[in-house]
């Protein structure tokens, strides 16, 4: 910074006319010089504070927290949605002259693979009944890395040997390629296509609304996650094959976009009639399991394998097509995996802070096993972290504000359990089931609720 | 919604009202209520027309003593628009009248155009240009066209059925209430088989709202042909009014090549050839016309029959005298040129001179008292002579009989040029230029008559008229404006626009990448650096912004000068790889295409880049909304071209006349020129653009407070004094901010919904009476 600071000056000393004498008094009556300037706005850690153990924390993330929930809620709002559960997607990624900027570190590209793998596990957590095939813009044209298969690591390991850049991309060519690839498809498979874009622009060969035409009538849907600006016709393409458009602003948001694509998307309307899929449950080499065997279409000699109920052939892992027969093969794990996308968690409420004065405890009905530590405090049920102000806690300069777990405290429509925000998006994000709701006795499953509503409805005249 | 202004009721056809289109309704009652003019700045895309028609039809709802609403637009799709906007508006009245006794009250609403748009002659509309239709029309409808063709029925003269159709309908010829844009003008036509241009112009008489271009108000030839009757009491506007002074100035100036003089000379001819033939068979015609001549103007006839079956043409027109039309009138034409033949020659010996004039080698500026002195000198020709030339030869082409006016320019041209010298002793320069400065080795000679004072085409706008409105997105420093138009509203105001996100981003470049200031000063335009460092700036730019970028120039010499260099650096090539690159020529085919091309491009995500001319006809009409413009760079400071002796002209004449100085003036000039470029992006709330200023000198205070409020308003400190690395930085995150889902809902919460305007109405009465008041002082 500070050689570029004397660049600059040394600059502004050479030319002297008057026109520059005033810009120079202008910006030193402001006492600042340019670089000083970028971070003028940004002094972002005096908003940090204290809290009474120590701890930093940002002041209000409340309306950060809020945002993120919503996103989360959305998904659980939409519970009774038929979701396409079997999903076939082709990931695009775009290795053209733009992913070779440094505005992410190190290189666009870099980051765009990395998430990009990450996106790859995750989708076969999230979905393992479905699959996805890679494919590469470079140089104009649109090269296939790997076809649709279910084999997060097959991609991977594709995709950590191509980070090579250069040239145009083709959203057109990408677009006849992926649409040509999913034509093929059972009907019950949802087709998608997920691009994630650096360029801002498209060089093809021809029209490429006739593309975006053909891809609507094959009922491809094209989603497109962009690293720079909002590109008019991404935004056209992605509108009218009922896809999403969304362009990150860092590389978080990037790897937060991309995710957000793992979760089924709601089936659209007439996409695909509803049918019975035939599925095969294989065993693990039945007679000795963990024995080598000649495994899959390449016939490597691996241990274990699969023995598809149909035709007996092998196959080395799971979820995957049969070789020999075209049967999906699954564990009955992932099919119980893809439930809690049809049955999802119900979204929590979020409690404004003025109701909480009066409440101790967790919502709820009391666990008697709950540490000294919080009795006589209002807690969240997850992890027991203090919620809300305490009326008695003001010993400290700070006072009793800072004595409240940072953020939003929601609390479960069921079972009333109060929970923090942290519990709130671990629950909705990865545990996909309510602990409380869960550790209900069963005979208090529904009558708790309607005592429960009962008290915090009496709760504030107390208080 | 419907709501009160002031106890005004005020109908406006949306459930919400943004504040400052509340604030604008506001000024303008105000005006209303004063009976006075006033200045409003707004900016596009706030909804400005719709708030002007919504108030103006409102007030002459409830004040049914005010006149006419004429509104004046540039364009033709202009005026299509707010017709549009009007219909809407009225058919959302409506509903507030249902149970009325008597329906809702019904106003008329037209627009009018030449005949060029509102023909509907099977043959005759298919003519190329304005000109030719506008004669081929006159040749099937003049008086003594259509009267022979009634005498003399077997001779098979042709003559327009529509025209015939109209007429024949007698006062039984009209429209039904309602709001007709052009082309319901022509359904309307089709279906009763009348001719709409003039069908428009018999109704125009009629109508509560009549849409119209700048010049049937502005110059004084058309004005006093169309719009002479209206009453004092109407409602004129002119909107996008930023260059008005410079539509005065055009409408009182004329320009005379050798060309033109050649032209004249064969027309002159022809009128003699004629006058020997009318001589021979209708003797009576000739004598009769003197005697007319000799009772003076008015007896003759000429403005009355003109108004009623005449046109626009250039033959029947009476040029206007703006500044002392009566006096013409009373007056009886000079006995020198009352004869057909004497006023001929007096035109042959005055073309004479006019070749003498041209015929100079160096540049000859005289004021019209020096050029008549000097006429009166070589020709003995007087100027109060000069000054009926318009009229008389009007009157001699129709006693002539001839329609082809069209052929007649050239001599039209210089009679122009003869009634103007001989009217005005103040505001003009009549400048001789023996050829173009800028070439010096072709010799073009012209002599230049030019109105230096824009206030002469608008004195008896704003004398006639109770008010005025004068309203554009860009009129800072709005209080220059009342003194280059010489007048004293009683409103001005400049207003914002409320945005629920930062989708403005100005910001004022003065550094290259090596830090080295850029600049279109003349001693750096052609600094190889300046231009290397702009060229990449460009191309930095063009693989930061998606879609659509437009860059605008100085002038299209320094275009011109600047592409050739990229080319030879190899930047276009780069900028090539990034998007396509069209350019603005001085052809308006050519351009049309090239737009047409660039919309295609940035439509289909190739990406292009616009290189365009501020004072272009890009930068005036042409709108780079949504995707055709997410960034727009100005490359320097648009100055006129100061060497240029008619703008030296002006500048003496404004320093002397109103105490404005040059500096003062090439600044506001430029800078709303600048602001008019980049002011291109944003033409909706919706809409998001970044604007580049990119010279060193817009980061002085004298630039920068003359950009108008809306922009400076959104011009951070942070955003001032860039280098291209900075601003690469800035658009990036400009780019990638606005590519978020914006909270529509968010929108909704800065407008006005009719309960709270009510609210405001009752709770600051006391407050408005002193903003109002303020205003007043100082203007
Ligand atoms: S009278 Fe009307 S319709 Fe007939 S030629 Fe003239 S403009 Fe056209
Ligand atoms: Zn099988
Ligand atoms: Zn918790
Ligand atoms: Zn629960």
């Amino acid at each position: 910074m500070a050689g570029r600071a004397a660049t600059l000056a040394e600059g502004r000393g050479m030319d002297l006319d008057e026109e520059d004498e005033e810009l120079r008094a202008d910006e030193e009556a402001r006492g600042q010089t340019a670089f000083e300037r970028e971070y003028e706005d940004d002094h972002s850690w005096e908003e940090l504070e204290e809290d009474e153990f120590g701890n930093l924390r940002a002041p209000d993330q409340a309306e950060e927290q809020r945002a993120r929930r919503r996103r989360l809620m959305s998904a659980a709002a939409s519970a009774r949605i038929r979701r396409g559960m079997v999903r076939y997607v082709e990931v695009v990624l775009d290795l053209s002259r733009a992913a070779a900027l440094a505005d992410m570190r190190p290189l666009r590209a870099a980051v765009m693979s990395g998430v990009l793998q990450q996106f790859v596990r995750t989708f076969f957590d999230e979905n393992p009944l479905s699959q996805l095939g890679l494919v590469i813009l470079r140089n104009g044209v649109a090269e296939r890395l790997t076809e649709l298969s279910s084999s997060p690591e097959a991609h991977i390991a594709k995709l950590r040997q191509n980070l090579d850049t250069g040239g145009d991309a083709s959203l057109q060519n990408a677009l006849d390629l992926c649409v040509d690839a999913l034509k093929s498809i059972p009907p019950y498979g949802h087709r998608e296509v997920l691009i994630m874009l650096a360029a801002l622009s498209t060089c093809d060969p021809g029209d490429i609304n006739a593309s975006i035409k053909a891809a609507k009538r094959q009922r491809v849907r094209v989603s497109v996650v962009g690293l720079a600006a909002e590109v008019y016709v991404c935004r056209r393409m992605t509108e009218q094959t009922g896809g999403t458009y969304t362009v990150a602003t860092g590389e978080g948001h990037l790897q937060e976009l991309m995710l957000s694509h793992a979760v089924p998307p709601p089936a659209a309307p007439g996409t695909s009639s509803v049918s019975l899929v035939r599925m095969g449950f294989p065993c693990k080499n039945p007679e000795a399991p963990g024995a080598a065997a000649f495994c899959g279409e390449a016939c490597l000699l691996r241990p274990g394998g699969y023995t598809c109920p149909k035709c007996k052939a092998r196959v080395a892992e799971l979820p995957s097509l049969c070789h020999v027969c075209g049967l999906s093969l699954v564990a009955s794990p992932h099919l119980a995996r893809s439930y809690h996308h049809l049955f999802p968690v119900p979204a929590f409420a979020e409690v404004p802070a003025a109701e909480l004065l009066g409440v101790t405890g967790c919502g709820g009905n009391q666990p008697d096993f709950a540490p000294a530590f919080v009795t006589g405090r209002t807690y969240c049920y997850g992890c027991y972290t203090p919620l809300g102000q305490q009326a008695g806690g003001a010993g400290r300069s700070r006072g009793a504000a800072s004595l409240a777990a940072a953020g939003i405290v929601s609390r479960c429509p069921d079972c009333r359990h109060l929970y923090c925000f942290e519990c709130d998006s671990y629950i909705h994000e990865h545990l996909h089931t309510c602990p409380g709701c869960e550790c209900l006795p069963p005979h208090l499953a529904t009558a708790t609720a309607a005592a429960a509503a009962a008290a915090a409805a009496a709760a504030p005249a107390v208080g | 919604m419907r709501f009160q202004l002031e106890g005004l009721t005020v109908y406006f056809p949306y459930q919400f009202i943004y504040p400052e289109q509340y604030q604008y309704m506001l000024e303008l009652k105000h005006a209303l209520d004063a009976k006075g003019h006033c200045l409003l700045e707004m900016p596009t895309g706030t909804g400005k027309t719709i708030t002007l028609l919504s108030l103006i039809t409102s007030y002459q709802l409830a004040h049914p003593e005010t006149g006419k609403l004429i509104y004046c637009t540039r364009t033709v799709p202009e005026m299509e628009k707010v017709l549009a906007e009007l219909k809407e508006l009225m058919e959302y009245r409506q509903r507030y009248f249902q149970d009325t006794a008597g329906g809702a009250p019904k106003i008329l609403a037209l627009g009018l155009s030449s005949r060029k748009n509102l023909c509907i002659h099977p043959m005759v509309s298919e003519e190329g240009t304005r000109e030719s239709v506008d004669a081929r029309c006159m040749k099937l409808t003049a008086p003594w066209v259509r009267e022979r063709a009634g005498k003399e029925p077997d001779h098979d003269i042709e003559t327009c059925a529509l025209y015939e159709g109209l007429e024949g309908a007698g006062p039984e010829g009209r429209l039904d209430a309602g709001v007709y844009t052009l082309h319901d003008l022509r359904v309307w036509g089709r279906k009763h088989q009348w001719c709409p241009y003039f069908l428009a112009r018999r109704m125009i008489a009629y109508a509560n709202v009549v849409v119209y271009n700048y010049q049937y108000m502005l110059d004084p030839k058309v004005s006093q042909m169309v719009s002479r009757e209206f009453e004092r009491e109407c409602v004129v506007v002119f909107d996008e009014a930023h260059n008005i002074d410079n539509v005065c100035i055009e409408a009182l100036s004329v320009n005379i090549r050798s060309q033109t003089l050649d032209a004249a000379t064969r027309n002159i001819g022809s009128l003699k050839r004629e006058i020997e033939r009318v001589k021979r068979t209708d003797e009576g015609r000739l004598r009769q016309e003197y005697q007319r001549l000799v009772q003076g103007l008015q007896a003759q006839g000429v403005l009355q029959e003109d108004a009623r079956g005449g046109g626009d043409g250039d033959a029947q027109q009476w040029l206007a005298n703006p500044a002392l039309p009566e006096d013409i009138v009373r007056e009886a034409v000079p006995g020198n040129i009352r004869r057909a033949e004497h006023f001929v020659a007096f035109l042959q010996r005055f073309v004479a001179y006019l070749r003498t004039r041209l015929a100079v080698d160096q540049v000859v500026s005289d004021t019209p008292t020096s050029f008549l002195a000097s006429l009166q000198q070589a020709v003995a020709i007087e100027g109060k002579t000069l000054r009926f030339c318009y009229d008389r030869l009007a009157s001699l082409m129709k006693t002539l009989e001839i329609t082809a006016s069209d052929d007649f320019h050239g001599v039209h041209l210089v009679a122009d040029f003869a009634t103007l010298v001989g009217t005005y002793s103040r505001g003009f320069a009549i400048i001789t230029e023996p050829y173009d400065d800028r070439l010096p080795s072709v010799p073009d000679p012209i002599i230049q008559l030019s109105c230096l004072d824009a206030s002469l085409a608008v004195r008896p706008v704003f004398a006639k008229y109770q008010t005025v409105v004068i309203t554009s997105g860009t009129l800072s420093p709005i209080d220059l404006y009342p003194r280059i138009l010489n007048f004293s509203p009683v409103c001005i105001a400049s207003l914002n626009m409320t945005l629920t996100r930062d989708c403005l981003c100005p910001v004022v470049l003065t550094r290259g990448g090596d830090q080295l200031p850029v600049s279109t000063k003349f001693d750096m335009r052609s600094d190889p650096q300046v231009i290397r460092n702009y060229g990449r700036m460009l191309v930095d730019l063009a693989a930061t912004v998606p879609d659509g970028v437009v860059a605008f120039f100085v002038s299209y010499s320094y275009m011109d000068q600047i592409v050739s260099r990229w080319n030879d650096m190899g930047i276009l090539q780069e900028l090539m790889a990034h998007k396509l690159v069209f350019i603005e020529t001085q052809d308006v085919v050519e351009t049309t295409l090239a737009l047409d091309n660039f919309r295609r491009a940035c439509d289909c995500g190739r990406g292009a880049v616009f290189f365009s001319v501020a004072r272009g006809k890009v930068a005036e009409g042409i709108d780079f909304d949504r995707h055709y413009g997410r960034c727009v760079v100005m490359f320097g400071v648009p100055y006129q071209y100061t060497l240029s002796r008619i703008l030296r002209a002006r500048l003496e004449y404004l320093r002397e006349t109103f105490q404005i100085k040059e500096n003062d003036y090439l600044a506001f000039d430029a800078v709303r020129q600048a602001a008019q470029c980049v002011g291109r992006v944003i033409r909706s709330k919706a809409d998001y653009g970044l604007m580049v200023l990119a010279d060193k000198r817009y980061q002085r205070h004298d630039k920068r407070d003359k950009l108008p409020a809306w922009i400076t308003q959104h011009l951070k400190d942070s955003h001032l004094n860039l280098s291209t690395d900075m601003l690469l930085c800035i658009a990036r995150d400009f780019m990638r901010s606005m590519a978020q889902p914006y909270d529509r809902a968010a929108v909704g919460r800065s407008l006005l919904s009719e309960a709270a305007v009510n609210a405001l109405d009752t709770a600051a009465p006391s407050a408005e009476a002193v903003g109002l008041a303020d205003m007043q002082t100082d203007g």
